[in-house]
């Protein structure tokens, strides 16, 4: 086991990561594993249902294995990684239901880019400051006003609003580097 | 506006437009095009995302609840538990404990009954060392014959993990044990 070459952990992007994983890298993966564990575990939900984790952890040990073959050149980390997380999540649920029809297969594991991109936030959501996280995923996921976050967590309105630009700010930086 | 106030007020755009100053600023500036450009892409990410949790919520509930009615739900819940509790004290049931060699407990593997002709098992570990990449192989051996490779699993940072197989009843396994990945003769813990 080789620890490959990689910018600080945290720092690096996810093509980076997957690179570094192709060369045997475990602080790669643990990275990787950590921004990806929620996104890959929705990504199984959708698919299987439940067993999740099991699914989850059987996506993991197929990334490890395969991550030499992602090619920058062909598409995006995070489309290749929600490649990965469905064909693995149907080989799953192939292994336990009856055969699917290949026509839902085939729709199954095409990836879109909206499809890819709400993959990937939220693994970017993960590389944030817990605040500027909280109030992100309060506001969007929770439906909350920037008021009502402010009363929740008992700070100042003005602390919300400047956390949740630097938040925003943060992902579409990283966003803008993941596609660059 | 200065370029720094109108780059740190760019994410107010995604939900007022109504800012003469800012917009008359990024309709002459390249970069915060840019960033907005990305900005609105980050927005429609984050609300894809939060339809597609308020769609698994609601489906769990439907599945959770299926319109049964309250009543019907409570003694369903009573049943569920009932039977959780009944099953787990079943003939079927095995529950065998994982040791390191120093004889420390780290874990514990389960043996069911799936189904008819299915044996599950469910393996739970924890403070396994993370190297590897964290990947691991149970294998399972009987009084006769060859091990058997059970399955791979992961740890979490913390050595964790929580992973369940699915095999073909018929099989008589005495014991278990743990070994990383590509290195089947380094034992970690076995029962």
């Amino acid at each position: 086991m080789r620890t490959a070459a990689v910018p600080a952990q945290s720092e690096a992007s996810d093509a980076e990561l997957l690179r570094a994983i192709g060369e045997g890298s475990e602080p790669a993966f643990v990275e990787l594993r950590h921004r990806y564990r929620r996104a890959v575990e929705r990504a199984c939900r959708s698919i299987v249902g439940g067993e999740l984790e099991d699914c989850a952890q059987e996506v993991f040990v197929r990334i490890w294995r395969k991550a030499s073959l992602y090619d920058g050149g062909r598409g995006s980390a995070p489309a290749w990684l929600l490649t990965v997380a469905r064909r693995t999540a149907l080989n799953f649920r192939q292994r336990r239901e009856v055969r699917l029809r290949d026509e839902l297969v085939e729709e199954m594991t095409v990836v879109e880019a909206p499809d890819v991109d709400r993959f990937w936030v939220e693994a970017a959501l993960e590389r944030l400051p817990e605040r500027e996280r909280q109030v992100i995923e309060l506001a969007y996921f929770h439906d909350l006003s920037q008021s009502a976050i402010a009363a929740e967590l008992r700070v100042p309105l003005g602390s919300v609003k400047s956390w949740t630009r630097r938040g925003l700010h943060h992902l579409a930086t990283l966003l803008g580097e993941e596609t660059s | 506006m200065t370029h720094e106030r109108a780059w740190t007020r760019l994410p107010d755009l995604l939900v007022d437009r109504d800012e003469p100053d800012l917009l008359a600023h990024v309709a002459a500036c390249h970069d915060c095009q840019r960033q907005l450009f990305l900005l609105g892409r980050v927005d429609r990410a984050l609300r894809g995302a939060a339809d597609g949790r308020s769609n698994a919520r609601r489906r769990l509930r439907k599945l959770r609840w299926l319109r049964l009615p309250s009543g019907l739900a409570a003694a369903a819940v009573a049943a569920a538990v009932v039977l959780t509790l009944l099953t787990s004290h079943h003939d079927g049931l095995r529950q065998l404990t994982l040791r390191t060699a120093s004889g420390q407990a780290i874990g514990r593997a389960v043996l069911d009954r799936s189904d008819a002709e299915n044996t599950s098992l469910t393996l739970v570990a924890r403070g396994l060392p993370a190297h590897g990449g964290g990947s691991y192989v149970l294998w399972a051996g009987g009084s006769r014959g060859r091990p058997t490779s059970v399955g791979r699993f992961m740890v979490d940072r913390s050595g964790a993990c929580r992973a369940r197989f699915n095999h073909p009843g018929g099989h008589s396994w005495a014991r278990f044990w743990v070994t990383p990945s590509g290195q089947p003769n380094a034992v970690v813990a076995t029962t």
